[in-house]
C-alpha cells in the first residue's frame, strides 16, 4: 500500500513544482522532483503474481469455459461410408431368384433338363442384376421313390419361402405340349409335357428347356422392366449397364411411379360417403369392408400396416368453382367432363384430411349423387370411378331401380364400388399388372420395395452427409451417429439377404434402415442456430470481454516493459 | 470450362427425371409482423390464402402463419373480418380459416423446423410440411425486411442465409420438386440472393434500397388494407386465372406487373431453375397456385380373385416354419385391430379417492399440530 500513497502525493506535488520550475529554469534540477519510494523485492514479487493469476485464471478457465459452453457439438458421422452408400458404390442390388424344378424323371436327365433350360435362360436374359437361378425340388415322391438324396447343395424343399417359383412337371398324353399353367393362388407353374420332350443326355437343347426358358422369361419380364427403371432412376452408378428400355416401357413405368404411393410403414385409408342431401346416411361399410378388403389387405400385411376408418358426410356440396354437371339428353344421363373430375373433390369443405394417426392417409370417396342429378357419369368413357394419384379414388355409385335414395346401403349395393377401391388400392399400391399369380405378383413388389428402400435409404444418409459438411453451424447430437451407424448395418444386411435371394428378409431390414435414415435426418435438435454475420458477434463480446480485457492487458504490457527496462 | 464438362453428364442422366411432372402441390403462406398498424400484411397473406384454396390446393396442404389476429383486434371496426380492399365486398376471413401456426408460434426457428420438417413426434401432421421429390411449393412471406433479412414479429429476424440454407436441405432430402418464392417486404429481392439449391423460381416486390408500398387504406379500418405488390398479383390471380384448367403461364404474370403501379421494381431469379428463364416462365400458374390431380379414368379390373377370398388368406399367410424372429411379430402385426373413434372419460366416483384427501388433510393438520407442540415446549 506504500505505493499509491507516493503517487498520490506526488501527483499532488506536481502542479506546484512544474509551475515554479517553467517560470525559472527547465533543466535546473531533475533531482528535485519527489520519486516514489524504490518498491520492495516483495511487493513487486506480489504484484507480478496477481497479475500472472490473472492471466492463468483467464487463460486456463475463462477462456476454455467459453470455448466450451458456445461450441457447437458435432458427432462423428462415417461421411465417406455415407456418401458412398449414397452414390451406390457400396450395394449394387441384385435379385438372385431361386425356382425349383420338380420333374418326375431320373435324376440324370433332371439336372440335364436343368442345366440345359438354365443355358437357354441365361442367353435370353440380359440384365445381370436379375438373375434366374433353378434348382431341382426334392419332391417327397421323387425321395421316395428312389431314397437318393442329392447332397450336392442344388435341391431344396418346393415349399421353401425363399423358393420364387416352383416349376411342376407333368406328364400328359393328350393336347398340345409343352404348355404351361400358372396357378392364381400359388406361385407354381405347372408344365405339361410329353415323355418324350424330356432332353436325352447327348442332345444339347430341347423344346421343352427352350419352353421352359421362354415361360420363365415372359413370367418376370415385368418384374425385371421395374427394377431396371428403378436401378436407372435411383443411381447413376448403374446407369451406364443396365439395358435400356423401350420408350412405350419406360414411360409406363414412369406414369406407374407418379401413380404409386410413397412408401410408409403404415397407411390409413380412410372410406368416406358423400352425398349431397340427407340420404343415404348409413351404410353398412363394416361388413363391406370384412369381405371385399380385408383379404386384400391382409395380402398387402406383408410389405405396410394399414389402419382404417370409415365417415358419412352429409349435404356435400361441389366447390362453387368447378363446372356443375350438365344433363346430357340423348342418353338421360348427367355429365362430369373429365378436366372438370380433379376439381370435384371439394378440398376446401369436405374434412378429408384427418390428422391423426401416423403415416399418410390414403381417400376412397363414394359419392351418391342427388336423385335429381342421377345416373352421373363421366362423359369420357361413361364410367363411374376415376383414380387420383398418390391420393385415392372416388367412386359415383348411381343407384338405379331405387324409387328413392334409400336411408341405407347395403353391403351389396356396395360390392361395385368396394371392386373398384380395390382396384385402385392395388393400382396405388404399385402391384404390377402381370403375371396371373398373386403370390408372385406379391413378391415382385417386396422385391421392388426393398430395392427403393435401400435406395431411400442410402439417399438420406448422403443427404445427411452433405448438410453436415455444407452448415457447419447446425449441431449433431450423439443419437445422429447412433442412427446413421444403425441404418448402414441394416441396409448391409438388407444387401447380403438381397443377394442370397431372401428377400423378405432383406425388405424387413430395408424398412428398419429406412425408418433410422429417417429419424437421423429429421433428428429434432439439428436447427442451425440463426445465422450471425461477424458485426453481431462483434456487437455481442466486446461490451463484455472489452472492460476486461483492456486493464488486462494494459496491466501485463507495463509490468513487461519494466521488466524489459531493468534487464 | 472443366467444371461444366464434368457436370454434363449428371446434367443429362438427372434430366428426364427433374423433367418429370408434379404430383402435389404444397403452400407456405407467412406473414412475420404483429400489431394493428400491420393490418396489410395479414391481409396479404389471407388473400393469397383465399386465391389457393378457391384453385384447389387443400387446407391439409396449405401452412398459414399468422403472427396476430386482426379480426379480433379491439380496435377492428368491423369484428371477425379482414378485407384487403376499401370497398369491403370480401371477408378474407370467412369461416372457414385453418390457421396452423398463430400468434407467438410464428418464430424464425418454428419456420425453419416447418421447413426441414425437424419437428417433435406430437406435431399434428396438419401443421408439417409433408412433400417429396414431386411436390410442387408456394413460398410466400410478407413482412418488415430490409437488407438480406426479415423481421419476425419485431423480435428476431431471419436472413437471406438461413433461407437458403433451409432450402438447401430441403433440396438435400428431396423434400421439393420445383419452388415458387415470393416476398413482399422492403428490399425484397435481396431476400432470395443467396439461394443456392436448384429449381427454385424466385421472385420479389422490390429492390435493395427500393421500400414496398401499401396500395391504399379504408378509411374506417383505419389502416393500409393491401401491399401494392401482392395487390397486382391478386388481381390478376383473380381476373384472369379464374378456374383451375386455367392455361396461363408465369411468364403472364410476371409481365402483368406495371412497376408504375407497383412504385417498386419487383425482381425476378431464373439461374437456379432447370432450364433457366425460358422454362421457368412457361410454367403454368396452376403448376404453384393450384392443385393438380391428373386423374385416371380407366382403371384395372382385376378383383375376380378376390371374390375367392379363402384362397387369398391361405396365400398371404404362408405356413410359418423355421421364420425369424420379425416374421412371427409381422404376423402379430397383421391381426386386424379395431379401435373406438373416441374414449368417454368416465369421472371416478368411489369413496377410494375421498378417503386419500381426507387422510393427507389428518396428516398436514397433525404434523401442525406436533410442530406447535414442540414449540411450545
Amino acid at each position: 500500500m506504500a505505493a499509491p500513497t507516493g503517487t498520490d502525493a506526488s501527483l499532488a506535488a506536481k502542479p506546484d513544482e512544474t509551475s515554479s520550475q517553467s517560470t525559472t529554469s527547465p533543466n535546473s534540477s531533475p533531482s528535485a522532483r519527489k520519486l516514489p519510494p524504490p518498491e520492495s523485492r516483495e511487493s513487486l514479487l506480489l504484484r507480478r503474481l496477481s497479475i500472472l493469476s490473472f492471466w492463468v485464471l483467464v487463460l486456463f478457465v475463462g477462456l476454455p469455459i467459453w470455448l466450451k459452453t458456445t461450441a457447437i457439438y458435432r458427432a462423428e458421422l462415417p461421411l465417406q461410408e455415407m456418401t458412398d452408400w449414397a452414390e451406390g458404390k457400396v450395394c449394387k442390388p441384385v435379385f438372385p431368384l431361386r425356382i425349383a424344378v420338380e420333374a418326375p424323371v431320373s435324376i440324370p436327365d433332371a439336372h440335364h433338363l436343368l442345366r440345359t433350360t438354365q443355358h437357354a435362360l441365361d442367353d435370353i436374359n440380359d440384365f445381370s442384376a436379375h438373375h434366374l437361378r433353378l434348382m431341382l425340388a426334392d419332391s417327397p415322391l421323387q425321395s421316395n421313390a428312389s431314397q437318393q438324396v442329392i447332397t450336392d447343395g442344388t435341391g431344396i424343399m418346393s415349399n421353401d419361402r425363399d423358393v420364387a417359383l416352383a416349376i411342376r412337371l407333368i406328364p400328359v398324353e393328350t393336347g398340345t405340349t409343352p404348355r404351361s399353367h400358372l396357378q392364381p393362388y400359388t406361385p407354381m407353374l405347372d408344365v405339361y409335357y410329353s415323355p418324350n420332350q424330356i432332353p436325352s443326355q447327348s442332345s444339347t437343347g430341347s423344346t421343352l428347356a427352350t419352353f421352359l426358358a421362354q415361360e420363365l422369361h415372359n413370367i418376370f419380364a415385368e418384374e425385371q422392366a421395374q427394377l431396371v427403371h428403378l436401378l436407372s432412376a435411383s443411381s447413376g452408378a448403374h446407369a451406364a449397364k443396365i439395358k435400356a428400355l423401350s420408350p412405350e416401357t419406360s414411360a409406363e413405368l414412369q406414369r406407374q411411379s407418379t401413380r404409386v404411393l410413397k412408401y410408409a410403414p403404415t397407411y390409413h385409408l380412410t372410406f368416406s360417403l358423400f352425398t349431397p342431401s340427407y340420404a343415404p346416411s348409413a351404410w353398412d361399410i363394416e361388413t363391406a369392408l370384412q369381405s371385399y378388403m380385408s383379404p386384400l389387405l391382409d395380402a398387402f400385411s406383408a410389405i405396410s400396416n394399414f389402419t382404417v376408418d370409415t365417415q358419412v358426410q352429409l349435404y356435400a356440396t361441389f366447390a362453387p368453382s368447378i363446372h356443375q354437371p350438365e344433363y346430357d339428353e340423348e342418353k338421360k344421363t348427367w355429365i362430369l367432363h373429365k378436366e372438370d373430375l380433379s376439381g370435384f373433390v371439394n378440398a376446401a369443405e369436405w374434412p378429408l384430411s384427418p390428422s391423426i394417426g401416423e403415416g399418410p392417409t390414403v381417400n376412397f370417396i363414394l359419392y351418391v349423387p342427388d336423385r335429381t342429378q342421377s345416373p352421373l357419369l363421366i362423359k369420357e368413357n361413361a364410367g363411374n370411378s376415376w383414380l387420383i394419384p398418390q391420393w385415392g379414388g372416388v367412386h359415383i355409385l348411381n343407384l338405379q331401380g331405387e324409387p328413392d335414395t334409400p336411408s341405407a346401403l347395403t353391403a351389396d349395393m356396395l360390392a361395385p364400388a368396394m371392386h373398384t377401391f380395390s382396384n385402385q388400392l392395388i393400382s396405388l399400391f404399385g402391384l404390377p399388372q402381370s403375371p396371373a399369380s398373386l403370390p408372385l405378383r406379391l413378391s415382385t413388389l417386396e422385391r421392388v420395395r426393398a430395392a427403393s428402400l435401400i435406395f431411400s435409404a442410402s439417399s438420406t444418409l448422403g443427404a445427411l452427409a452433405q448438410v453436415y459438411q455444407k452448415l457447419p453451424s447446425i449441431p449433431v447430437p450423439d443419437n445422429v451417429a447412433q442412427s446413421t451407424h444403425r441404418t448402414i448395418a441394416h441396409l448391409q444386411q438388407a444387401c447380403d439377404f438381397l443377394r442370397d435371394g431372401r428377400f423378405p428378409s432383406a425388405l424387413e431390414h430395408a424398412r428398419s434402415a429406412e425408418v433410422e435414415a429417417e429419424k437421423a435426418f429429421f433428428e429434432r435438435s439439428m436447427v442451425g442456430q440463426v445465422y450471425f454475420p461477424d458485426e453481431h458477434k462483434v456487437a455481442v463480446y466486446l461490451p463484455l470481454l472489452g472492460p476486461i480485457a483492456v486493464p488486462l492487458i494494459m496491466a501485463a504490457l507495463k509490468e513487461l516493459k519494466s521488466v524489459f527496462k531493468r534487464g | 470450362m472443366k467444371f461444366s464438362t464434368t457436370l454434363l453428364p449428371l446434367l443429362t442422366a438427372a434430366a428426364p427425371f427433374a423433367a418429370s411432372e408434379h404430383t402435389s402441390n404444397w403452400a407456405v403462406l407467412v406473414s412475420t409482423s404483429r400489431f394493428w398498424f400491420n393490418y396489410r400484411h395479414l391481409a396479404n397473406v389471407l388473400s393469397l390464402y383465399r386465391t389457393v384454396k378457391r384453385l384447389g390446393i387443400p387446407d391439409s396442404q396449405i401452412i398459414l402463419m399468422l403472427p396476430d389476429d386482426m379480426a379480433c383486434n379491439p380496435r377492428n371496426a368491423f369484428p371477425g373480418t379482414v378485407y384487403n380492399n376499401a370497398d369491403r365486398a370480401l371477408d378474407l376471413y370467412g369461416d372457414n380459416i385453418e390457421v396452423d401456426y398463430r400468434g407467438y408460434e410464428v418464430t424464425v426457428e418454428n419456420f425453419i423446423r416447418l421447413m426441414t420438417d425437424r419437428v417433435g413426434e406430437d406435431m399434428p401432421r396438419s401443421k408439417r410440411l409433408m412433400t417429396d421429390e414431386r411436390s410442387n411449393i408456394l413460398v410466400y412471406m410478407t413482412g418488415h425486411g430490409g437488407n438480406e433479412f426479415l423481421k419476425f414479429q419485431d423480435a428476431e429476424e431471419i436472413s437471406a442465409f438461413d433461407l437458403a440454407d433451409a432450402f438447401g436441405q430441403m433440396w438435400e432430402k428431396k423434400r421439393y420438386h420445383e419452388i415458387l418464392f415470393m416476398i413482399d417486404t422492403c428490399q425484397a429481392n435481396t431476400m432470395y440472393s443467396k439461394f443456392y439449391s436448384p429449381n427454385i423460381l424466385a421472385t420479389g416486390s422490390s429492390e435493395i434500397d427500393q421500400s414496398s408500398y401499401s396500395h391504399h387504406a379504408d378509411n374506417d379500418v383505419g389502416v393500409a388494407v393491401i401491399d401494392r405488390y401482392t395487390y397486382y398479383n391478386l388481381e390478376f390471380l383473380e381476373t384472369q386465372v379464374r378456374d383451375p384448367t386455367s392455361k396461363l403461364t408465369l411468364g403472364d404474370l410476371f409481365d402483368s406487373y406495371d412497376e408504375s403501379k407497383i412504385h417498386s421494381h419487383p425482381g425476378f431469379r431464373y439461374d437456379l431453375f432447370e432450364g433457366g428463364e425460358a422454362a421457368a416462365r412457361d410454367r403454368k400458374v396452376m403448376d404453384f397456385f393450384g392443385n393438380v390431380q391428373n386423374v385416371e379414368v380407366e382403371g384395372r379390373n382385376e378383383t375376380g380373385w378376390i371374390r375367392d377370398g379363402a384362397g387369398l388368406v391361405k396365400v398371404s399367410k404362408p405356413e410359418p416354419h423355421g421364420e425369424t424372429v420379425i416374421n412371427r411379430s409381422e404376423h402379430k402385426a397383421t391381426q386386424s385391430l379395431r379401435k373406438d373413434g373416441a374414449w368417454k372419460v368416465e369421472e371416478e366416483q368411489g369413496w377410494k379417492k375421498q378417503v386419500y384427501g381426507a387422510a393427507a388433510l389428518v396428516g398436514c393438520a397433525g404434523i401442525w399440530l406436533a410442530g406447535s407442540w414442540l414449540e411450545s415446549i
